[in-house]
């Protein structure tokens, strides 16, 4: 246990200085920098002041230069100041990271209760009208786009019906005591988490079925049966904790893609998340607060990964630490 | 100008009162607009219209140009030139302070002037200014190189670049990178109480405010939506009050405005008026002929343009400046109405014959900063291939149509849009004259194009005082812009502020998405 533990820790620093150097190389081929995109929003013209800004900015500098400095600052904790925020770069991130990650999560439990119930439910009943329903629900929100899903939720529960907020994290102006802000916050997230929780439960229930089908047929289930076992006890107990272990692989690779997925949501619900940075940060040029969303998110989603292989060994302790 | 002295003169009084029955104080107004969230509150050199939106209702100028282009006053109570208009006398209105407490003396309009306005925010357009001189605790005399005219000045003071930002807390600092940008201390109505990135931005009532009994508003706050579909909901559900610059898709206006719980207003631009203009690369040998450009010109539909694209909500300009600019704006200039035979025509005679299915290649670059201009880019596509030239789009996005257009030079003819303010210099004139090429500034003479015709017209506009002929003058300008056609509007883009119709007396100014607010209500 340890071991991993260890193992993981020392592989994420080469994963962050590539995820460093290949980023900071794309964006220095795309045509455009955040040296013009802000002076143009300034409309800045004076040659003299461009310099200067130029000098500020760091711009003046040729690229390896500014590469070495800033993976250095990296070694030393500091993501670097953004100018075009006028804030630190970490400063920035840590307002906006928090609500990201309360999206994810409730969106990876809202993934799991729906889509690992829903399978369990279509391999029980399989080939029934059940399984059907099932199956066309996981197709349909596999397919609908999740800005689509999010703005056709807002439309119904929160236009039309008035159950939900259209949009934020919290009731602007008015100052709750600490238990209902929690309340509050749930109530803005069901709907965005719901829209951005559906797209994943899509793939777990359509995974969680097969697999099932599959565990359900091995021998030690039948003999489980004839041990004379009740059938949900047999469900739950021998065939839903093996048919979890491709959950948790997959579960593991789709942190990564929910980040990005969260990126579509927050834009939808204006969730204050750093979707949104990141997007203007792209948009912009600015790569320090591209970096630094990146240089996160890839810590955040390693530590992710390392905690689904400590589940792993929960799950099946076949499956040896090496 | 006479009028607009005569508003300084008469005071702040009954300048803009619509007829709406006596405000009410109290509520809380939500806002947003049509675009992002700003990248700092205040972002001292500009930094577009989502910084100006949030930092105006924090930061005042000395004067505001009303919706019937008038200056009336704020921060100034007066604002006189001298005889010879080198000179112009400044005198505050007393008791006015900040946030924190201060009060407002003409030691921190000396620091504005010098250390603000001419060399960060308004940049080329006060170059003439010389000294600024606080004669007693609230008069200021500036001094300029030149004779500046009085509307050009009163422009600039009230512009963008005009508002004024406290000397005890920007002295000795870097004023662009100063950290307290992003909770601004002002002069205005509101106070920020708490920025949440990502979301909103809230702004408490400044009881001290100068102005007694306003603002109206308990509350102010302005959040942000990346999707226009998203701010439609909101509006539905209650959440929105008012949204300025485009803030729903154009289809759901009419929907929101059917229920008559909502208006559609369009008052409110008219100092800021949006153009999606048409820019020739002049540094191209076929693009460098008048000719070539005028049928290239003949060969658009702007009419098609306003109706499809912009659903109506535009209109195909003609000259220059803008149709709102009810100042300057004149009909006599050259027209380049739709006519396909006409273009082709100029196209044969400039030499450039139909050979083998195209008279030439060019690259046509269309800056993807609107969702308007991919439309329009695959329009002009058409169009020109209509009078068989081939033509080569690019949509690259903000950063990359920013470098192509006005650091590299690189196209033919691009699609690029500006917002002009009632006084056409600069930001109109700069598009024109040799002294706008600026390699790698944005939003100037990016074609090359230099006439020492107009050069000179525009310097004789720069220091003409009287206005009747400086009015003429600009009309002299306007012709030779429409008939050389370096670069054109194509349309005049009309914004449009979506509210709720219990806000009450928003709109009545000449840009009122950079107005303090403090005289909207809500009769609820």
């Amino acid at each position: 246990m340890r071991r991993i533990i260890i193992r993981r820790l020392v592989q994420i620093i080469p994963l962050i200085f590539a995820v460093i150097v290949m980023n900071f190389v794309l964006i220095h081929l795309a045509p455009g920098s955040l040296f013009d995109v802000m002076t143009s929003e300034q409309q800045i013209t004076d040659p003299k002041m461009l310099d200067q800004l130029r000098h500020t900015y760091g711009v003046d500098q040729p690229v390896s230069v500014q590469l070495a400095k800033y993976i250095w600052s990296v070694m030393r904790l500091d993501l670097g100041y953004s100018y075009r925020q006028n804030a630190p770069v970490f400063d920035v991130i840590m307002q906006q990271l928090p609500a990201t990650l309360i999206l994810m999560l409730a969106a990876i439990g809202i993934a799991l209760l729906v889509g690992v119930t829903a399978g369990v439910l279509a391999s029980i009943k399989v080939n029934t009208i059940w399984d059907n329903l099932i199956s066309l629900g996981a197709v349909f929100f596999f397919a609908a786009p999740s800005f689509w899903l999010g703005i056709m939720m807002t439309v119904m529960f929160a236009v039309k019906l008035g159950w939900f907020p259209v949009g934020g994290m919290r009731t602007i102006g008015v100052d709750e005591s600490a238990i209902g802000a929690v309340l509050d916050v749930m109530h803005h997230l069901v709907l965005p988490a719901t829209a951005l929780g559906l797209f994943y439960a899509a793939t777990f229930a359509r995974v969680m079925r097969a697999s099932m089908l599959e565990v359900a047929r091995l021998d030690f289930v039948r003999t489980a049966r004839a041990k004379g076992l009740s059938g949900g006890r047999v469900v739950l107990a021998h065939v839903m904790r093996n048919a979890m272990l491709p959950i948790v692989t997959l579960l593991g690779l789709q942190l990564g893609t929910m980040l990005g997925g969260s990126v579509v949501i927050e834009a939808v619900f204006s969730w204050p998340g750093i979707g949104s940075l990141l997007f203007d940060s792209v948009m912009s040029r600015n790569f320090p607060m591209v970096l630094g969303v990146l240089v996160l998110g890839s810590l955040l989603v390693a530590v992710c990964n390392a905690t689904v292989d400590l589940l792993y060994l929960r799950l099946d302790p076949r499956i040896k630490a090496r | 100008m006479t009028t607009a002295g005569a508003a300084l003169a008469s005071g702040f009084a009954g300048s803009s009162k619509a007829a709406t029955g006596a405000p009410k104080r109290g509520g809380t107004l939500v806002g947003t607009w049509g675009g992002f969230e700003p990248q700092s509150l205040f972002v001292p050199a500009g930094g577009g219209s989502s910084p100006y939106f949030t930092s105006t209702k924090v930061f005042e100028r000395l004067i505001r140009l009303t919706a019937d282009l008038k200056f009336e006053p704020v921060l100034a109570l007066g604002i006189e030139p001298a005889e010879d208009f080198r000179s112009y006398t400044i005198k505050l209105r007393p008791n006015v302070t900040w946030h924190d407490g201060k009060p407002l003396t003409s030691d921190d309009l000396v620091f504005n002037a010098i250390q603000y306005w001419k060399p960060i925010s308004a940049g080329v357009t006060l170059d003439a200014l010389q000294t600024a001189e606080a004669v007693d605790p609230l008069t200021v005399v500036l001094k300029f190189k030149v004779p500046v005219p009085e509307f050009f000045l009163k422009s600039v003071l009230a512009g963008k670049a005009g508002l004024v930002i406290p000397k005890h807390i920007y002295d000795g600092s870097n004023i662009i990178t100063n950290p307290i940008n992003n909770t601004p201390i002002g002069t205005g109505p509101f106070k920020v109480k708490e920025w949440v990135r990502g979301s909103h931005v809230e702004y408490a009532r400044n009881d001290n405010y100068w102005n007694a009994g306003k603002p109206y508003l308990d509350k102010l706050v302005i959040r942000w939506w990346r999707d226009p579909a998203s701010r439609s909901a909101a509006f539905e559900a209650g959440q929105l009050d008012i949204g300025t610059f485009n803030p729903i898709p154009a289809p759901d206006i009419a929907r929101l405005t059917a229920t008559k719980k909502f208006v559609a207003e369009t008052k409110g631009y008219s100092n800021s008026a949006w153009i999606t203009s048409v820019e020739f690369n002049q540094r191209r040998e076929i693009f460098k002929k008048r000719e070539v450009r005028q049928a290239l010109l003949h060969a658009i539909d702007r009419g098609f343009i306003a109706d499809t694209v912009f659903f109506g909500r535009a209109r195909p300009s003609l000259g220059a400046l803008h149709f709102s600019n009810s100042i300057f704006f004149t009909k006599d200039v050259q027209d380049y109405p739709f006519d396909v035979k006409k273009a082709a025509a100029l196209l044969d005679a400039a030499g450039y014959p139909v050979k083998s299915g195209s008279r030439f290649k060019m690259s046509l670059v269309s800056a993807g900063w609107f969702e308007e201009n991919v439309k329009i880019g695959q329009y002009l596509k058409q169009a020109f291939e209509d009078v068989d030239i081939t033509v080569d789009l690019a949509i690259p996005d903000r950063a990359t149509s920013l470098k192509r257009i006005y650091t590299d030079y690189d196209y033919d003819v691009a699609v690029s849009n500006n917002s002009a303010s009632i006084e056409p210099i600069p930001q109109t004139t700069q598009y024109y004259t040799t002294d706008g090429i600026v390699k790698g500034a944005a939003f100037r003479n990016a074609t090359g194009y230099s006439n020492p015709k107009m050069d000179e017209t525009v310097s004789k506009m720069a220091i003409e005082t009287d206005e009747k002929k400086r009015v003429s003058l600009v009309h002299e300008f306007d012709k030779l812009a429409a008939s050389d056609a370096p670069v054109l509007p194509m349309v005049d883009l009309e914004p449009v502020t979506i509210a709720r119709s219990d806000v009450r007396d928003h709109s009545l100014t000449a840009d009122f998405m950079g107005e303090s607010w403090a005289e909207v209500w809500l009769d609820r």
